[in-house]
């Protein structure tokens, strides 16, 4: 027999074919990585189905939850009698549709082909090796096998099978189109996110109940099969005896006729209600344990919907009095408090709370550093607690707005050479205020009460914006006597940006686009004045 | 710094984290500090910071408290020592031992503050109230914070003061509005009119009040404006213009 020779001129045709196959992929690969339109769309897409922090993503979840819905109530229908034709085309065409659109584009977010590729190309390049084509598509095809595989996508994919009407048991499957609600409905993935905390328990309650089940289901056919009761027919009427005797359900439907039946009814019963209750201790106490959790996963996502949120560090008779002030003035807040039990104190007077070290940046990339925060106020009673926090926020984003509490002057001066927007020391606001009561306690309590915005005289802000019917005119003119408003002065930026407060300014002072009209009166003049001047 | 007339005779309780800063700002505004402290590391951190008009105390002694020669009239007593508890204890010894002097005490909650005015303090100041009501307008009406802030938190010379009118002054029987503040550079915030009684009445409320000796004053204004206005008070070139009126 001849030796087997390889045609020749075939492998080196196939090589580079190969090759430039490959070339192209990663040629390709390049060209997407450069773009900005294919990153923009890939991560709107991503934003749209994963980021719940995205503010559309939640009208997304209810087109989604609609769609299910809708197309579980029309498979329902069609069981008893023809729905019309329009409906018919809706799930067939639309429901089937938007399905596989989302199953492709969960594959699509899933990872990033073209950084693979990039990855093997620089890989191969590094080692004088070529790119072998099998490999990267092996590569990428067990990338994405291994979302296909994942139980979610699964339940998408059998979840697009009901619409084919030719085979009538894939009905059937119209259960997964509910299991998709899971995606979307926060407070069901809570739930099996618990279940699924208690996997080893739950299972090994499961294993007994299957193990007792198995043993009183042979017993019974065992004692009964074999003619003395008629319900029991063969193995399977037995089983389903003894499920639903263990499940203290007791349909009464199959019931056992012997004096051997009845003793093993009584042994399943009393295990069965050792199992329900053994269940039932399992997940409350998972509940519990997972409370907290849960209830703080719910902060962040309530939180990923709004933006200007101001971060609270301590929740301290300062942080309590900071927090109050702020809540009155409608301000987004989260407190951070180390304290579970303090978390637990701010979460009942009503605050968004989070169990959590603000000295480390995962609480905050969480709550989200990037987009969401505008100002962190760190108040713990510890100026090193304080100080680490403020650089790890200012380290995250810099943009944020930080304020420092501090206990000296010392500490305070480090702190803005680091950077940091504000620093307030209370032991040196309590000094000056101890200057301003010494030996004017009138004016001091009226100092008290203006800081305090107590009683019935408050002190207020009126922009001026670029166009009001205020700009460029005169302070004698504003007639603010009519409201029985007080002008205290003008805020304004100097030229190099900085605020300067201008007490008590002449008539013939004009008010510029950017000031910051200081007046003191009664809160509903003040509104009286603002709306006016609008 | 202050007029020589608005200098007062202080004796601090407490060199602890509060009375430390309180001791800086009431020396550096001019008045008269004298310093008692209960804690010995206390009395040697003031004695490094070469602070020499300082005793130690026992508040628990009579005596120990007598020995600070505290005349009612004259001093202004401030408890500033770190615990409240402490701070509790001196107020009702001090108020047992001087009826009718100005007590000041610090407090650090709002049960502090009620505790601590039942045992005789007459005034408390909280020390996170203001700190807390501060940051909270810094962001959420940041040019009344700095307003604020430089009336109240920054060293400058605008102030806010009050002025006791005495029964000769050229005010009495004039109405406010007959007065021109702004000319003279001050802004009459609130008056406590003894017609009305003693309650402290912000002019915002509209009311033209006559003056009338014993009426209290609260003015916001530059130091040397109130000085030159209490100088004028009681001479003859103070003018009252109509244009405080059209103001």
């Amino acid at each position: 027999m001849p030796a087997y020779k390889p045609d020749k001129e075939k492998v080196t045709m196939i090589k580079p074919l190969g090759r430039s196959i490959v070339s192209r992929i990663v040629k390709f690969a390049y060209m997407i990585e450069g773009s900005d339109q294919y990153q923009k769309l890939k991560n709107f897409t991503y934003d749209l189905l994963e980021n719940d922090r995205y503010r559309y993503k939640r009208w997304f979840d209810f087109f989604m939850i609609f769609i299910i819905l809708s197309s579980v109530l029309i498979l329902v229908v069609e069981v008893k009698k023809p729905v019309p034709q329009w409906m018919d085309d809706y799930d067939l065409y639309f429901v089937t549709t938007i399905f596989i659109v989302e199953y492709l584009a969960r594959m699509w977010v899933y990872s990033d082909m073209h950084k693979i590729v990039i990855r093997l190309s620089e890989e191969s390049h590094y080692l004088h090796h070529p790119l072998q084509l099998h490999k990267v598509l092996g590569v990428l095809i067990r990338d994405k096998w291994s979302y296909v595989v994942s139980p979610a996508a699964l339940i998408d994919l059998i979840a697009i099978l009901p619409s084919y009407r030719q085979i009538r048991i894939l009905r059937i499957l119209v259960l997964f189109r509910a299991f998709k609600m899971l995606r979307y409905a926060r407070s069901l993935s809570s739930f099996l996110f618990i279940l699924k905390s208690k996997k080893f328990e739950l299972v090994t309650l499961l294993s007994l109940t299957a193990f007792f089940v198995f043993i009183a289901g042979i017993m019974l056919y065992v004692f009964e099969g074999d003619g003395d009761n008629p319900n029991i027919s063969n193995l399977f009427d037995a089983f389903y005896w003894a499920l639903v005797t263990i499940s203290t359900v007791g349909y009464g439907d199959i019931s056992p006729v012997t004096p051997e039946g009845r003793v093993v009814s009584m042994l399943i019963i009393m295990t069965g209600v050792g199992l329900i209750a053994f269940m039932t201790s399992i997940i409350v106490s998972s509940f519990s344990e997972r409370l907290v959790e849960l209830r703080e996963h719910r902060v962040v996502q309530e939180i990923g919907k709004k933006s200007g949120v101001i971060v609270i560090c301590g929740f301290g008779i300062m942080g309590r009095k900071v927090a109050k002030g702020l809540a009155r003035e409608g301000k987004e807040l989260i407190i951070l408090e180390r304290d579970e039990e303090v978390a637990q104190k701010a979460h009942s007077s009503g605050y968004r709370s989070i169990s959590a070290d603000a000295t480390q940046s995962s609480i905050f990339e969480e709550i989200g550093i990037e987009s969401r925060i505008s100002h962190v106020l760190c108040l713990t009673s510890d100026d090193e607690q304080n100080a680490f926090i403020a650089i790890n926020v200012k380290s995250l984003n810099p943009d944020v707005t930080v304020t420092v509490r501090c206990s000296d002057k010392e500490i305070a001066d480090k702190l803005r050479y680091a950077g940091i927007n504000h620093v307030i020391i209370p032991e040196e606001i309590t000094a000056l205020m101890s200057v301003a009561h010494a030996g004017e306690p009138v004016a001091f309590e009226a100092l008290r009460s203006i800081i305090a915005y107590k009683g019935e005289n408050h002190i207020d802000e009126v922009e001026i914006e670029r166009g009001s019917m205020l700009e460029h005119t005169l302070i004698g003119s504003l007639k603010t006597e009519i409201f029985r408003l007080i002008i205290l002065g003008i805020v304004r930026l100097d030229e190099e940006g900085e605020k300067l407060f201008l007490f008590n300014p002449d008539d013939t002072t004009t008010l510029q686009a950017g000031d910051d009209l200081v007046v003191m009166g009664r809160p509903a003049a003040i509104a009286h004045f603002k709306q006016r001047i609008q | 710094m202050l007029h020589e007339e608005h200098k007062k005779d202080v004796i601090l309780f407490g060199y602890g984290k509060f009375g430390r800063h309180m001791y800086t700002h009431l020396s550096a505004s001019g008045h008269h500090v004298k310093l008692a402290t209960m804690v010995d590391s206390n009395y040697e951190e003031a004695v490094e910071d070469r602070i020499r008009d300082i005793k130690r105390f026992n508040p628990k002694h009579n005596d120990s408290i007598r020995m600070l020669g505290i005349n009612p009239s004259k001093h202004l007593l401030y408890c500033a020592m770190d615990h409240t508890s402490n701070n509790l204890f001196l107020v009702l010894s001090l108020r047992e031992l001087y009826h009718d002097a100005i007590i000041v005490a610090i407090s650090n909650s709002d049960e502090n503050t009620r505790k601590l005015k039942f045992a005789g303090a007459d005034t408390i100041i909280d020390i996170y109230e203001a700190s807390a009501q501060h940051l909270v307008t810094n962001l959420t009406k940041p040019a009344v914070a700095e307003a604020i802030s430089t009336i109240i938190f920054e060293k400058n010379d605008l102030r806010i003061a009050e002025i006791i009118l005495a029964s000769d002054t050229i005010l009495e029987g004039k109405h406010a509005a007959e007065i021109d503040f702004y000319g003279k550079g001050l802004i009459l915030v609130a008056i406590i009119d003894k017609e009305l009684g003693d309650e402290l009445i912000y002019l915002s409320k509209g009311i033209d009040h006559k003056f009338d000796a014993g009426d209290t004053l609260v003015l916001a204004g530059r130091v040397d404006d109130i000085i030159t206005f209490k100088n004028e008070l009681a001479g003859e070139e103070f003018q009252a213009t109509k244009k405080g009126v059209d103001r």
